[in-house]
Parts: C-alpha cells; sequence; structure tokens
C-alpha cells in the first residue's frame, strides 16, 4: 500500500532529509542539555486513565538517560547515514517516518515509569521493527524475516503483558520506581514467581536470549540503517534495559539470577560459535550481537556492583563499536554489491574512510588499549572475579573475547587488508560523506571514551546508580590501567588472533556439523510450529466449512439449542405456562394467526420464490403484534425491513430465474432431522421466555425514562430518546458497525460484478 | 438491455421524492411521534430500491447523495460522532446534547445536536443498506442484460 503512495521520481531532497535528521539531532541536544542541567532523577506524570489507576507517568534517571543518550547519538547517525544509504530509493520517506516513529516508542520504553505505559511503548517498537525489517516488502525472505521477528517479540509481549499484570497485583503498584521499592519485602508466591517466568520470556524474546535468539540473524534482512539501530544499537538492548531495571527487586531471587546467568551464558557462547558460521559479514556481526546481548544479560544477573558498572559500560561501548561496524557493512555492500567475506578482500584502497571507521571500531570491539572496549574488558574482568562464578568462567571470558577479537579482524582487517586472491569487486567505491561521517564520528567517540575514560564516569555512574538497590553512590573509578586485564587481555588477544587465522577452516568444520544441527534447531523448530496453524486451519475450515448455506444455519441453530438447553436444564422444573388473564383480543390473535399460516406455508413451499413471500408474512405478522401490544416504532422498522427484504431478495431471485439457476428445493419435504432442529430450538427458545417472563420485572429503568424523557431530553419518543439521547453512545457504536459490515461486504458483492463484464463480452 | 417498464418508470420520478419526503418528514417528527433516523433511514432506502428496480441499481446509486453508498453511510457515522463534541469542548460528557430554540416570528423552530446525530444515522442507515440492497439488485440488471442472450 505504501509503495503506491510513495514517490516514484524516487528519494528526498536534501531539505527534507535534513528536516527528518533534525528531529534525532535535536531530541540529543534535548538530552545532553538535560543532562548538564538536572539532578537525576527526573519525573513527570499525567492522568490517563484514572479509574484504572493508568497515570501516564514517565521518570528519567541515570540508566535511562544513558540509553536516551544511546537512542538520539545514535539515532542521529543513523538517520544521516539512511539520507545517503538510500540516497533516490522511494521509499525513504516511509524509513524515515518510521524511523522516527520508533525513536519516539524507544524514548517511550526507557522513560516510562509505568509498566502498562512501558508495555505499550514496548509493543510499539515491536510492530515498527516489523515495518522496518520488512522494509523491502517486495523481497519475500525480508516479508518473511519480519513476520519471524514480530511472531517472537510479538508472542513475548503478549507474556510480558501477563506479567506485568500479575507483578501490578502482587505488588499494588503499577508504578515501577515503587514496584522495584516493594519487591524485595514480598514473599516468593506462585503469582509472583509466575511474573517473573513471564517477564524474562518477554525480555528474552525482545534481546534475542536463548532459546529465542535466531530471529535477530535473520532480521538482517533490513536495510543497514535499520540494522545498526535496532538491531545493536537500541531495540535489542530494550530485554536487557527491562531486566536491569527490575534487577534491583528482583535480584535476590535464585529463579532470576540463575536464569539470566544461565541463559545470558548459553547465548553468549552459541551466539560466539554460529558467527563462525556466517560468510554474510552482516549475519556475522548480527550472531556477535547476540552474543553480547547475552554477556549483558548475564551481568545483569551477577550479584555485586562491579557487575552494574559493567552493564552500563558494555551498552554505551556496544552501541560505539556495533553501530559503525554495521555502518562499514553498509558501506561495503553499497560499494561493492555485495556482503559475503568470500568475494571481498583489499577495499582499503577503494574505500579508505570506512577502512578508518572499521579499523577505529574494530579496535574497540576487540577491546585494545586506549579504546572503550578496552576499559569495558577491564570492567567485566573484576566484576566476574568479584562476583561468585565458576572456575572456568575466566576460562570462557577468554574464548568469548576471542571470538570477539576474531570478529572484529574478520570485519575490520580481513575485508580490508587481505589479499582475496582474485579481484572481484573493482567497481568498489566510497559512499558519499553522510556515508562516511556517521561511522567514523561513531568510532571516533569510542575512542575518545577509551583514552579519557573520565568522560564517561558521570554517566555510568548514574547507570550504575540506578540499577544498584541501596542507591549510594557507587565507588569506581573508570580509568586506563594496565595491569592484570593486560595480561589477560593479551592471552584473549593470541587466540583471537589464532581464530580470525583459521576463519576459513573453522567454518568449514562448523558448516558440516551446522548442518545436522539445523535440523532440529530453534529456528526449524519454529517454522515447524508455524505450519501448523495453517494446516489446523486448514483442518478446522474443511470441517466446518462446508460452503452449504442450510449446513451453517443448522449448525448455528443446533449450538443455540444445546447452549440454551445446558443454562436452562437447571431451571426446568421451576418453569410453569403463565395463566392467560382474559382474551388479549382480536389484533393479537389475528397477527398471531398471520405468523402461523406464514410459517407453514413456507414449510411446505417448494418454490422459492413463494417460499419467500410465505417467510415475509411472518415478518408482517410479527410487525402487527408489535402494533397491537404497543411498540409502534419497532413495528414501523419492522415493516419497513420486511419490504426492503423481500424485494431484494425476490429481484435476486427473479435473476437467477432467467438464468434458470434457482430451480425448486430439491430436498424431500419430510426431514426427520430438519423437524428435530426445528422443534429443539422451539422448544428452547419458549423455556427461554418463560423463564424470563417468570421473575419479575423490574420497572425501575423504564420508569426512569419514561420520566425523564421529556424533561431531560424534550422528547416524548421514549424509544428514540433513549436511541439518540439517553444511550447515544450505544447508537453510535451500532451504525459503526452496520457502516463497517458494509465496508466488510464490498468485496463480496463486488464479487457477483465480474458476471456482466464476462457476460457482456461473450 | 434491461427490459423498461414505462409506467414503473414514470412513476417511480414523483414517487422517489415522495417517499423521500415521507423519510424526512419521519426522521424529523420522531423525537416525539414514532419515527426517527433508524425507520427514515430505512424509508429512504426503500425509495433507493424503488429506483434501482424502475431504472437500474447503476442510477439509483446515482441518485443517493454524494453518489456513493459507503461515503454516504462514512458521512452519516461522522455526522453522529461529530454530534457530540460541542457538548465537548463545553465541558460535559461526549454526547451530551445541546437545545436551542431559533424564534422565526411565526413559530419557534427548536435545533439540537440531537437532530444532527439522527440526521447521522439516518443517513448511515440509508448508506448502508442501499450499498446492500443496491449490490444486490445489480444481479437483476446482470441477468437482465445477459438473460436475453441465453
Amino acid at each position: 500500500m505504501a509503495a503506491v503512495t510513495e514517490d516514484r521520481r524516487g528519494g528526498l531532497g536534501w531539505v527534507e532529509r535534513g528536516l527528518f535528521t533534525a528531529l534525532p539531532t535535536l531530541a540529543l541536544g534535548l538530552v545532553v542539555w538535560k543532562l548538564a542541567l538536572l539532578e537525576l532523577p527526573l519525573s513527570v506524570s499525567w492522568s490517563w486513565v484514572p479509574a484504572l489507576g493508568i497515570d501516564l507517568a514517565f521518570r528519567v534517571d541515570g540508566l535511562s538517560a544513558l540509553m536516551l543518550l544511546m537512542i538520539t547519538g545514535v539515532g542521529t547517525a543513523v538517520f544521516v547515514y539512511a539520507g545517503g544509504y538510500l540516497a533516490g530509493h522511494p521509499g525513504l520517506r516511509r524509513l524515515y517516518v518510521l524511523l522516527s516513529l520508533f525513536m519516539l516508542a524507544m524514548i517511550g520504553c526507557v522513560t516510562a515509569d509505568h509498566l502498562v505505559v512501558l508495555f505499550m511503548f514496548w509493543e510499539a517498537t515491536s510492530v515498527l521493527s516489523f515495518l522496518l525489517v520488512g522494509f523491502d516488502h517486495e523481497r519475500t525472505d525480508s516479508r518473511k524475516s519480519a513476520q519471524q521477528a514480530l511472531m517472537i517479540t510479538g508472542t513475548g509481549g503478549l507474556a510480558l503483558l501477563g506479567g506485568f499484570i500479575m507483578l501490578g497485583q502482587a505488588s499494588g503498584t503499577y508504578v515501577i520506581s515503587e514496584i522495584v521499592d516493594v519487591l524485595p519485602s514480598l514473599a516468593a508466591t506462585p503469582e509472583l514467581t509466575a511474573a517473573l517466568v513471564l517477564i524474562l520470556i518477554g525480555a528474552f524474546t525482545k534481546s534475542a536470549q536463548f532459546p529465542f535468539h535466531f530471529w535477530l540473524p535473520n532480521a538482517m534482512a533490513a536495510p543497514t540503517p535499520v540494522s545498526a539501530y535496532l538491531h545493536s544499537a537500541t531495540m535489542v538492548k530494550l530485554g536487557v534495559y527491562l531486566l536491569a531495571r527490575l534487577d534491583p527487586g528482583f535480584g535476590e531471587w535464585p529463579l532470576w539470577e540463575w536464569g539470566l546467568k544461565g541463559a545470558g551464558s548459553i547465548t553468549a557462547a552459541w551466539g560466539m560459535v554460529l558467527a563462525l558460521r556466517e560468510r554474510d559479514l552482516k549475519r556475522i556481526l548480527a550472531w556477535s550481537t547476540v552474543a553480547t546481548l547475552g554477556t549483558l544479560v548475564t551481568l545483569v544477573g551477577l550479584r555485586g556492583e562491579g557487575a552494574t558498572v559493567a552493564v552500563g559500560t558494555l551498552l554505551l561501548a556496544h552501541a560505539l563499536y556495533k553501530a559503525p561496524l554495521f555502518f562499514v557493512a553498509g558501506n561495503i555492500d553499497h560499494g561493492t554489491g555485495t556482503r559475503v567475506i568470500d568475494h571481498l578482500g583489499n577495499l582499503r584502497h577503494a574505500m579508505p574512510w570506512t577502512a578508518a571507521a572499521a579499523l577505529l571500531a574494530g579496535a574497540s570491539m576487540a577491546g585494545m588499549p586506549l579504546s572503550f572496549g578496552y576499559v569495558v574488558k577491564d570492567v567485566i574482568l573484576e566484576a566476574k572475579s568479584a562476583g561468585d562464578v565458576f572456575a572456568f568462567a575466566k576460562a570462557a571470558n577468554t574464548v568469548f573475547g576471542a571470538v570477539a577479537v576474531a570478529v572484529a579482524g574478520v570485519a575490520a582487517v580481513r575485508v580490508f587488508w587481505r589479499h582475496p586472491g582474485v579481484n572481484e569487486t573493482c567497481e568498489a567505491h566510497e559512499g558519499g560523506p553522510a556515508l562516511v561521517a556517521p561511522p567514523l564520528l561513531l568510532a571516533l567517540a569510542g575512542i575518545t571514551l577509551g583514552t579519557f575514560p573520565f568522560f564517561a564516569q558521570e554517566l555510568i555512574a548514574g547507570a550504575t546508580g540506578a540499577m544498584t538497590p541501596d542507591a549510594e553512590a557507587v565507588a569506581f573509578s573508570l580509568a586506563l590501567e594496565f595491569g592484570p586485564a593486560l595480561l589477560s587481555l593479551l592471552a584473549t588477544f593470541a587466540v583471537g588472533v589464532v581464530v580470525y587465522l583459521l576463519w576459513d577452516p573453522l567454518h568449514a568444520r562448523f558448516e558440516r556439523a551446522a548442518r545436522r544441527v539445523g535440523r532440529i534447531g530453534m529456528a526449524a523448530q519454529f517454522e515447524r510450529a508455524l505450519s501448523w496453524i495453517p494446516r489446523s486451519a486448514a483442518a478446522s475450515t474443511r470441517a466446518l466449512q462446508t460452503g452449504r448455506l442450510p449446513a451453517y444455519v443448522a449448525l448455528a441453530a443446533g449450538t443455540i439449542v444445546i447452549a440454551l438447553a445446558a443454562a436452562l436444564v437447571a431451571d426446568w422444573p421451576s418453569l410453569y405456562w403463565p395463566s392467560a388473564d382474559g382474551w388479549p383480543g382480536g389484533g393479537p390473535v389475528g397477527a398471531c394467526a398471520l405468523i402461523v399460516f406464514g410459517a407453514v406455508a413456507a414449510v411446505l413451499q417448494r418454490d422459492r420464490l413463494v417460499l419467500l413471500l410465505a417467510a415475509g408474512l411472518v415478518g408482517y405478522g410479527s410487525g402487527l403484534l408489535f402494533l397491537f401490544t404497543g411498540a409502534p416504532d419497532v413495528a414501523y422498522t419492522q415493516f419497513t425491513v420486511e419490504t426492503v427484504f423481500v424485494i431484494v431478495v425476490a429481484s435476486v431471485l427473479l435473476a437467477l430465474n432467467r438464468q434458470h439457476r434457482a430451480a425448486g428445493l430439491a430436498e424431500p419435504l419430510w426431514r426427520p432431522g430438519a423437524f428435530m432442529l426445528a422443534v429443539g430450538f422451539g422448544a428452547a427458545v419458549t423455556a427461554l421466555l418463560l423463564v424470563a417472563t417468570a421473575g419479575s420485572f423490574d420497572t425501575a429503568l423504564s420508569q426512569f425514562f419514561a420520566e425523564r424523557s421529556v424533561p431531560d431530553a424534550y422528547g416524548r419518543n421514549v424509544v428514540n430518546v433513549i436511541l439518540v439521547d439517553f444511550r447515544a453512545l450505544d447508537t453510535l457504536g451500532e451504525i459503526t458497525v452496520v457502516l463497517l459490515s458494509l465496508i466488510a461486504a464490498v468485496p463480496l458483492l463486488q464479487a457477483l460484478r465480474p458476471a456482466r463484464d464476462k457476460g457482456d463480452g461473450a | 438491455m434491461r427490459s423498461r417498464v414505462i409506467i414503473l418508470e414514470a412513476a417511480a420520478g414523483p414517487l422517489y421524492l415522495l417517499i423521500l419526503a415521507a423519510s424526512v418528514w419521519v426522521l424529523l417528527r420522531g423525537h416525539n411521534e414514532p419515527g426517527g433516523g433508524f425507520i427514515g433511514g430505512l424509508i429512504a432506502v426503500s425509495a433507493s430500491i424503488l429506483w434501482a428496480v424502475a431504472r437500474g441499481s447503476d442510477a439509483a446509486r446515482q441518485r443517493l447523495p454524494l453518489r456513493d453508498p459507503l461515503i454516504l453511510g462514512a458521512t452519516g457515522v461522522l455526522l453522529a460522532a461529530l454530534s457530540g463534541v460541542p457538548a465537548l469542548l463545553l465541558g460535559d460528557a461526549y454526547l451530551t446534547h445541546l437545545w436551542a430554540t431559533l424564534p422565526l416570528g411565526f413559530t419557534d423552530l427548536k435545533v439540537s445536536t440531537v437532530l444532527l446525530f439522527d440526521l447521522g444515522v439516518y443517513l448511515c442507515v440509508w448508506g448502508a443498506l442501499a450499498g446492500y440492497a443496491l449490490a444486490l439488485l445489480a444481479v437483476d440488471d446482470e441477468a437482465a442484460a445477459s438473460g436475453g442472450e441465453r
């Protein structure tokens, strides 16, 4: 749909690009300004749905501020980059609009202080992510990846909603900052445990934790700016953010601690292993992102202040090196037309600026000294040795770090310096400034913070304070230290270089093994589960949707009979026939006689047209009955509806007759099944009426309407006054439904039309 | 071609206006006597059906206000929804109806947002049900158009 409305002449002018880019830039300026001026936390709240206790509550503390900086900072880079990357693309405006909405949703998500508000923005990011991953909606794989991402994050969102509601009910408040305070004092009830598990599922799906990890690399079908923004710097960090946000509350729970550590460690290890499998530069980066997210989740699960410091620094460092590396991958794709590393090499001559950005970002990812990545390594090492972890954690840390070094080597060194043998990318060229500046600036920021870590001190301290239960200032200092960290780094680096050099043989080995694993892997299971949906839908359709109208009516009537019988069987002994008080008068009796005559005639008739008229008699008889029992409005409506119905259906029947398609009914007159159904239906409705009339009639409402109609609503026709005044909102809903039913029927009704075109042609 | 019934066609012209006038009368009297937007709208639908039977479904569609049942119905819903807005602006609950009396000299005309609301109901019912009826009656036109050849 959107493609149709887009400007087919292509692209946006630089003015419009600039205007769109001004959005995140302004937001970034606002965040920095507020950070510089104000003491955190800063909170505002507006009443939204007071009846449900839902307020639009927002609160910015240190952790939110860190996320906000990443969202707006990387956002600015992404907006600039998108203008260059998709210059001339007809969908650029759509991309900008979606990215702007996404940024808003992210900002809402990390500042919300109410579970419901947070959930709302959380869902918005899922939906916008779906639209952004499926940006190239003309490609099957991008549609499929978008669907997969939405299925997983959307299901997780449902779990999250359940968890939030249970958490809110258990703790008596939906305000996040209050919940975190209350939680440690609450007993571990089953409800709270269920809430915890559901929230973990929600956070794990969003942050691509095992076993929901597989959607993230597939989401690489998105254009590069989207991957850099959503799938490295911001959205996938939401799960980590939520866990870190709730960690002061749940931190003491063993289930929480071990759930985070377990899922995080498995994800980190698995992500690194799978990174070795890939040949596509973007997918390699995606798996390493999955691994980093795993590390972040593990760090949130670790006890101790060092761990929260590590979460803050790693969040920032990852945004500062992974986003530029995605930009680099995008530049390579843009300049050479491929991202498969086998075809790439020696690009430093053609793309010098991209190579420089890749080197800077890669250095940070590998944790080289003087980069922010080195500071992170240092902090993580301290956290893990301080936290109570297994002995092998250190060794595992070295291996994970080594693969990170190797991935950085592939992305930053191999494609730019290694000679590929044959030159397959002779048309490689550097992109414009919009493509080069964002990765360079972000990577440079990473190096600057690495050389002068105290610049980030305040920011990380604020975030750490927000994640630490006893909100005392955490004593730590980010500084360049060349102590034991350097030693362990050397070991990591050495292993990393070996992995880097052996990338191709390792890849071949993993590929063979993975082919066997692929069939039982999570992605395959997910596909299999999905295929059950259309299969079961097809089975139920075959069973229920026979395409025969009589079968539908029989099914509906039978269901009603069973439902009514089940509900009324308990009242059966108390049912009695109301005593008649005198002769009801000739009018009602005549009307009833008309109804009976029409009904019997309809049953006996074989000709459809006569049958229709007989059924019409039933309608007119009912109208007459309404008229005699003092409901003229209903009677008029019944008459008009009946007339319109009979005329329209008679016209259609006549038309079908002329086409010799409307013969008489083929069924025999005596059909026991239909007879039983009719008698059963009549009995059930009669019983329902008897129950309804047996109870004493509460006249409060009819008295109220009769009394208030003239003084309050200036109308003597009570029925109409109720419709248009007392219950006007209901009526508004009803006429909306009437209109919607027509909108829904339009395609069906239009299907009647082509008959004429064919007829004219014949 | 569709067979023409001259008497019906000739009668349809005045009858159409007469039925519409009746429907408006029913709409206007609805607040105090039996009637109202629903019934008025249904009567208007029957006028459209008369036109469709006499001159064909497309002609009846062309005679509708706004020339499209869907847009007509949507306009009705919009009018009904808008009729609640003035109350909102005055700080009352949505759809709290407002009344005013316009002195015209010979008589006082009572105007209200209720009338706007009921007009919305009227247009919605007319548009939506005429949409159904005219589309179904179009089948008759197709049959008449192709019936002669079979």
